[in-house]
């Protein structure tokens, strides 16, 4: 099946319920800084975030886009609308094929279930069922590293080990149309390189990527479509190549 | 026709159902995780219930001076429904804030989590029925086979109703954060307006006015039959209307906000 994924005109507001004290504070923050404001009132009057505004994309079959932008641009909430965790307050979003989200890996956890139990419940809430997920039972735990410590609580993984968990079980899905926001710098060097190969592999396969990361020049081997965001728009999109260089030049990183 | 087909309320409790290997595994994990570490796992809620159960009886036997053993069933069946409808009522606030880090970070169908969250107290409840049958029997109480008909019946529409409960004033309370204690203060109260410990002919020429109180018929429909108590068509019906104007709340609520409940929890 071909994939793709289509945005049109899409608005997305944040509705804020508890800001009423805030709006004071906002305005002496906006004119303490030379930041533009985000946050207006909506028709019932409560506050709201405008998360992503006039976003506009169309990806075919092969495509690999590459989100960049600052902190706050809106990279991870383009992601999410994408993945159907957020929905358009206006315009429409569509999208065809198997999605695989890579975006807040380390859900599902207990922490006084074993590393064992954690993949699986981990995976059965991705829609996973259980004769699935012993067979790719092995493969996790050996990819992870982490043993015997496997059959011990979560409780007693160092954060680093958690990181690894997280990862490995979210690597289960074969992916259609991937999601990534950047992540894997974590864990010690010997897992942040095999976890990177790993990532590379499953980009290679998916259908259609979507990645957001501040990883230049990863962006630039892997992508052929490249959009760079501010508070919440695209403000320019095209070739890897030249994005990257824009939005370099224009935080002067370089 | 075309409004039950396109109709998101309706696409997502179908595709919950059918999804139904996923949640209960889940329900029976977390049980089984809340009691890891405990020597009696699940029968420690067992052993609660009895102690108190025992206790109340011999004092609500005196009070109302009622023979105790007839007493007994009558006060242990009602007790051990009323732990597993007012445990869903209090928890139903947070079912979605409880599931916020999964709404948040994966894309499911929120009613997902209620299933999920109403099952678990399901499993809880039926591990207490032996209990009820064991008392039962203990007090020579003879119990009509019918049981073996309207308790599964039972159970399935206390069931449904705490899902819609659930959904319905989960997806309120995130909105509006004052309803979750509301609730939390209301529960307390009810446990004395609604017959368990005591019987609707007590009140005598009141007793008609159980019938205003929506958990006189929840508790009657599970209870009536297992304990041998007449059967009432009324509380059955009671039952079933109260079911159906859940469910329209249901359809109309969540069809329209359901894709805002993640910016609520």
């Amino acid at each position: 099946m071909k994939s793709e994924i289509i945005a049109k005109d899409v608005y997305l507001n944040f509705p804020i319920y508890d800001a009423q004290s805030l709006s004071i504070r906002n305005k002496i923050r906006d004119i303490g800084s030379k930041v533009v404001s985000r946050s207006k009132e909506d028709i019932s009057g409560a506050r709201v975030i405008e998360g992503l505004k006039n976003i506009n994309l169309n990806l075919n079959h092969g495509d690999k886009l590459a989100i960049l932008g600052p902190n706050g641009s809106g990279k991870t909430t383009l992601l999410k609308l994408i993945a159907g965790i957020y929905f358009p307050t206006s315009g429409e979003v569509s999208s065809r094929g198997e999605l695989s989200c890579m975006l807040d890996i380390g859900f599902g956890f207990e922490l006084d279930a074993t590393g064992y139990e954690n993949i699986i419940l981990s995976n059965i809430i991705r829609g996973h069922t259980k004769n699935e997920i012993d067979k790719l039972l092995p493969d996790i735990a050996e990819f992870s590293g982490l043993g015997e410590f496997l059959d011990m609580p979560l409780r007693t993984y160092s954060s680093g080990m958690q990181a690894r968990l997280a990862f490995s079980s979210a690597i289960a899905s074969t992916p259609g149309i991937l999601l990534i926001d950047e992540f894997f710098s974590t864990g010690d060097i010997e897992f942040s390189e095999k976890s990177k190969t790993k990532v590379l592999e499953m980009m290679d396969s998916s259908s259609i990527l979507v990645f957001a990361s501040h990883d230049m020049d990863l962006l630039q081997n892997i992508c052929n479509k490249a959009i760079l965001m501010k508070n919440g728009e695209i403000i320019l999109s095209g070739a890897p190549k030249e994005v990257i260089n824009f939005y370099k030049d224009t935080y002067h990183l370089r | 026709m075309n409004f039950f087909k396109n109709n998101l309320a309706v696409k997502d409790f179908i595709f919950s159902i059918k999804n139904y290997y996923s949640w209960s595994y889940l329900s029976y994990f977390d049980l089984k995780l809340k009691y890891r570490r405990t020597f009696l796992g699940p029968w420690w809620v067992v052993l609660g219930i009895a102690i108190s159960a025992t206790a109340m009886c011999f004092l609500w036997s005196t009070i109302f001076s009622l023979d105790w053993k007839s007493y007994l069933t009558y006060l242990f069946s009602g007790f051990i429904i009323w732990m597993w409808i007012s445990q869903q009522i209090i928890d139903a606030p947070e079912v979605f804030s409880d599931a916020a880090q999964y709404i948040k970070a994966y894309p499911n169908n929120p009613l997902f989590y209620v299933f999920r969250h109403c099952f678990s107290s399901f499993l809880i409840f039926l591990h207490h029925i032996p209990l009820i049958i064991l008392i039962s029997i203990f007090v020579n109480h003879k119990i009509d086979l019918i049981v073996l008909f309207s308790l599964p019946l039972g159970l399935l529409i206390v069931f449904i109703n705490s899902i819609l409960f659930s959904s319905n004033i989960g997806m309120l309370a995130a909105r509006y954060r004052d309803i979750g204690p509301l609730i939390k203060s209301l529960m307390p109260p009810m446990l004395l307006l609604t017959p368990v410990l005591w019987k609707p002919e007590m009140l005598g020429a009141y007793s008609s006015y159980v019938y205003i109180n929506p958990f006189t018929y929840f508790v009657g429909i599970l209870r009536n039959d297992l304990i041998g108590l007449d059967f009432d068509i009324y509380i059955w019906i009671g039952a079933l209307v109260i079911t159906i104007f859940q469910l329209l709340f249901f359809l109309i609520l969540y069809s329209k906000k359901n894709k805002r409940i993640v910016f609520w929890v």
